[in-house]
């Protein structure tokens, strides 16, 4: 008798080298309990040195995995045709020191930048002119008004990116989670819409497929 | 004479109007006022920060060409140089988030875990500067 199972892919995010991707790792499966189990344990990939930092899996491969062993079985793909997994490398290098270095670079540059932005803008007159409009006075050196404004600037940065108030205020995640999120999911799409020759697959080329010639 | 008034009067319009919706445009495209709006939950108030958006840049216009003067105390440039710096910033952040920075900054040097300390550098990078700007380098 013919069964029927789906398959969905999900991401998985990162695996590690030397790791063999199972169904159970890359895909949710639905059908009758009693093959389901047996399916999920199928061996898709191992993951060797070869490859670089992404392996493509299409939902063709772990359809020919599924069938060489359940030629019976009619498999139905919902959703993404393929997944992509992110290969954790171990880093040499020290990363607390690659941090302060970063983290100083940073510092010294957004500095920097507002410096800059300052003198791009006139802002000094600007706050010279703010402080006349609101006080009446005319000061070279406006502090009262502009050591808030230098609170305010960071106040301001904190606040768009959500940390300070993060489990405070809303769940929602913070326009930088999103940003992390997109970019990764770009990657993912382009490898998927690109790479078709992938190893992952059994077979090596676009045109051969291992059923098609016999 | 009158041609000449008609002409200014034009001229004038069309620039303001150049530059408004282009004000706009920019606040709409980096989404701050969505993000504070997200922040508050004050969903149904998007309207009025609206009109407080096109009444600011009004009274900027108006006391910025016409050397308005009010007289009140000193104290009151603090929350007003806070409320400018906070704009700022968060104008800076939107920038540096529409310009794709840290995720791919994070990504290239492997520190996705780190994200928040090297926001937390810029943050500090801009506060130190600011600072440093106004205190010591326009006294140079």
């Amino acid at each position: 008798m013919e069964q029927h199972i789906y398959l969905q892919f999900f991401s998985k995010g990162s695996v590690v080298s030397n790791q063999t991707i199972y169904v159970k790792d890359i895909a949710r499966l639905e059908g009758k309990s009693d093959i389901l189990p047996s399916i999920m344990e199928l061996p898709i990939y191992k993951i060797n040195a070869k490859d670089k930092s992404h392996v493509v899996i299409d939902a063709l491969t772990v359809l020919q995995q599924i069938h060489s062993f359940f030629p019976q079985i009619t498999v139905h793909v919902i959703g993404r045709e393929q997944t992509v997994l992110e290969i954790k490398i171990q880093r040499k290098i020290v990363t607390p020191v690659m941090l302060v270095l970063v983290w100083f670079l940073l510092f010294i540059g957004a500095a920097l930048a507002i410096m800059n932005f300052h003198e791009d803008v006139s802002m000094l007159s600007v706050h010279q002119k703010l402080y006349s409009l609101i006080t009446g006075k005319n000061l070279t050196q406006p502090l009262l008004l502009q050591i808030p404004y230098s609170f305010g600037l960071g106040l301001g940065m904190i606040l768009f990116f959500n940390h300070l108030f993060k489990k405070r205020i809303n769940e929602e995640p913070s326009p930088l989670e999103i940003e992390m999120f997109q970019y990764r999911q770009e990657i993912e799409n382009y490898l998927a819409e690109t790479n078709t020759d992938r190893r992952s697959k059994p077979w090596q080329s676009k045109s051969y497929s291992p059923f098609s010639s016999d | 004479m009158a041609i000449e008034v008609l002409f200014a009067i034009f001229v004038g319009l069309s620039g303001g109007l150049a530059v408004g919706s282009g004000l706009v445009a920019f606040i709409t495209v980096l989404g701050i006022i969505p993000r504070l709006v997200q922040l508050t939950k004050t969903y149904k108030a998007v309207q009025a920060y609206e009109l407080a958006v096109v009444i600011g840049a009004l009274v900027g216009t108006i006391s910025g060409l016409h050397g308005l003067r009010l007289s009140l105390p000193d104290l009151f440039t603090v929350p007003v140089g806070l409320a400018a710096g906070i704009f700022v910033g968060m104008l800076a952040a939107a920038l540096t988030e529409v310009l794709n920075v840290f995720p791919i900054l994070a990504k290239r040097i492997g520190m996705e875990e780190n994200l928040m300390s090297l926001v937390m550098a810029i943050v500090f990078g801009k506060i130190i500067g600011s600072l440093f700007h106004w205190v010591f380098y326009v006294t140079f």
